[in-house]
């Protein structure tokens, strides 16, 4: 039934563009919202996230894994090579692993001299990939452990061997880690053997640079990159990978973490991080109260003011620890 | 909500159905392309980001049956899109939203256009997308990759938008609507 042209249709038109603009001003005030008080919002998107992907489990599990047994299936292909390849990996790591033992028993003497308490707080959460990111221009996986089993925003995630983020937004039963390779993950880490310190900054590319490098004459291709603790954000000393010179010259880092097969994350429990309750005030030469008092308040203020220097926690009857690590590597 | 439904509706009318079925089929569509999106198989960083089919079936939907897609389904699904996908909130919904409907209301001019005018319509209406997207980004100081990046993916989407449009008209008898064609409620299209 055809109706005629002069129907409700020509009249609500115009109400319909009011409510359609209405519509987008919404849009670009939650957008607005976002961008001025972005934690709220992030919260209310890690509780979306938790209530919607977690129930995705039974149908996003069988296809990683029929995608993963595809990709198995095909390196079937080459077993003979890879064998061979295998046995003698195995022939060298054999003469490493002597050397490591060798090592962990004279490291564990010498902590033991030193009287060094490692820290007993370092323990960890292993979870499951759960899901990517979804979208090519940001480096993020979801893990199936969230804030029931203690998990807290900041906490360093490794796979077995190397640094792979950080937790950045906590549901009730998954949390999300911010990749290395991410564009806004910044990580303080110290290159060795120099002990040169540096900011390992993602670009949305699979080697990050690093920046701000105290002296980069200092740092060679091949030098090992660990974290360095500044910050107080992760423990020092977790392994992130290798430098390596990029093609536009420069200072990039290998890392060590397996990114292309992420499926068992661990989370370090660190310790409680100072929850940032204030804008910080500005960086500048402190004030004294009056012209003539400067003298006296000064050198109180610059010593408030400058670093506190990094020192690992040296304490007395340490040597438990220690002690357990020589007997475990002896045991081997 | 559509409004001015006859008072015979309770007993479902198979139109009404149909109209449905449709909203149904568009959401069912866009889950099941975030869930091939969220599926964790080595999105590497630095690799090729690839098109976003959903913008495709959007538009391409939007211009075969534009009463069967209300305005504010295309919000809450690619509201929810962004949410999920980390984008940030509202912004690319609000673009998105935008422009489906300058192409609502362009039905009777697209409706004319031979297939290639109208891919070159959306070619442009997506890089203007992209455009403007990056000059929010930009306004509000919010980091960004790089804008060759994004591009790529706007290429991509741009070369399956044929793809789609033949996929939609396979699966579901999309076509563009003729001169006089009446929708489920005897409205003109």
């Amino acid at each position: 039934v055809a109706r005629p042209r002069t129907g409700p249709d020509e009249f609500s038109r115009p109400l319909r563009r009011v409510l359609v603009a209405l519509l987008v001003l919404a849009l670009v005030g939650l957008f607005l919202l976002w961008r001025i008080d972005s934690p709220r919002v992030e919260r209310f998107r890690a509780g979306l996230v938790d209530a919607v992907v977690p129930n995705l489990d039974w149908a996003l599990v069988p296809v990683t894994k029929a995608a993963a047994m595809i990709e198995d299936f095909q390196s079937y292909a080459r077993i003979h090579e890879q064998n061979q390849e295998l046995k003698r990996e195995l022939q060298q790591m054999k003469a490493w692993k002597e050397a490591a033992l060798q090592l962990e028993q004279q490291n564990a003497r010498l902590l033991d001299l030193n009287q060094v308490r490692l820290d007993p707080r370092l323990t960890h959460v292993t979870g499951v990939v759960l899901a990517d990111s979804g979208s090519p221009f940001r480096q993020s996986v979801l893990l199936n452990v969230g804030a029931r089993d203690g998990l807290r925003d900041g906490w360093a995630t490794m796979d077995g061997i190397g640094l792979v983020g950080r937790i950045s937004g906590v549901g009730e039963r998954t949390a999300r880690v911010i990749l290395v390779t991410d564009s806004t993950s910044r990580i303080p880490v110290t290159v060795q053997p120099s002990g040169q310190r540096a900011l390992l900054s993602g670009d949305n590319s699979p080697l990050p640079p690093l920046e701000f490098v105290e002296d980069a004459d200092e740092v060679r291709p091949g030098d090992r990159v660990v974290t360095s603790g500044d910050g107080g954000m992760f423990p020092a000393g977790l392994l992130v990978g290798q430098v390596a010179l990029g093609t536009d010259r420069r200072l990039r880092v290998i890392l060590a973490a397996d990114y292309q097969r992420l499926e068992f994350l661990r989370v370090l429990r660190s310790h409680a991080l100072d929850p940032i309750t204030d804008t910080g005030g500005l960086i500048a030469p402190p004030l004294g109260p009056m012209p003539e008092a400067r003298a006296e308040v000064d050198p109180g203020a610059a010593a408030g003011t400058s670093p506190a220097p990094a020192g690992g926690d040296v304490g007395e009857g340490g040597s438990g620890d220690a002690e357990g690590l020589a007997s475990g590597g002896g045991g081997d | 909500m559509p409004r001015g439904w006859p008072a015979e509706a309770a007993v479902i009318d198979p139109a009404v159905r149909q109209l449905w079925l449709y909203r149904a089929l568009f959401v069912g569509l866009a889950a099941a392309l975030m869930f091939a999106k969220l599926l964790p198989l080595g999105a590497a960083a630095g690799a090729w980001p690839g098109p976003d089919i959903l913008l495709c079936v959007l538009f391409a939907w939007v211009m075969r049956r534009p009463d069967t897609l209300p305005v504010l389904l295309i919000t809450a699904v690619i509201l929810a899109e962004d949410l999920i996908l980390m984008r940030p909130p509202g912004l690319w919904a609000a673009i998105v939203v935008v422009a489906s409907e300058f192409l609502r209301s362009r039905v009777a001019l697209t409706r004319e256009l031979t297939f290639v005018v109208e891919w070159m319509l959306v070619a442009g209406l997506m890089l203007a997308m992209v455009l403007a997207y990056r000059l929010a980004h930009m306004i509000a100081f919010v980091g960004q990759p790089a804008l060759g990046f994004q591009l790529i993916q706007t290429f991509w989407t741009i070369l399956c938008y044929p793809a789609v449009v033949g996929a939609l008209r396979l699966g579901l008898a999309f076509h563009k609507p003729a001169q006089g064609e009446i929708d489920s409620r005897g409205r003109r299209l």
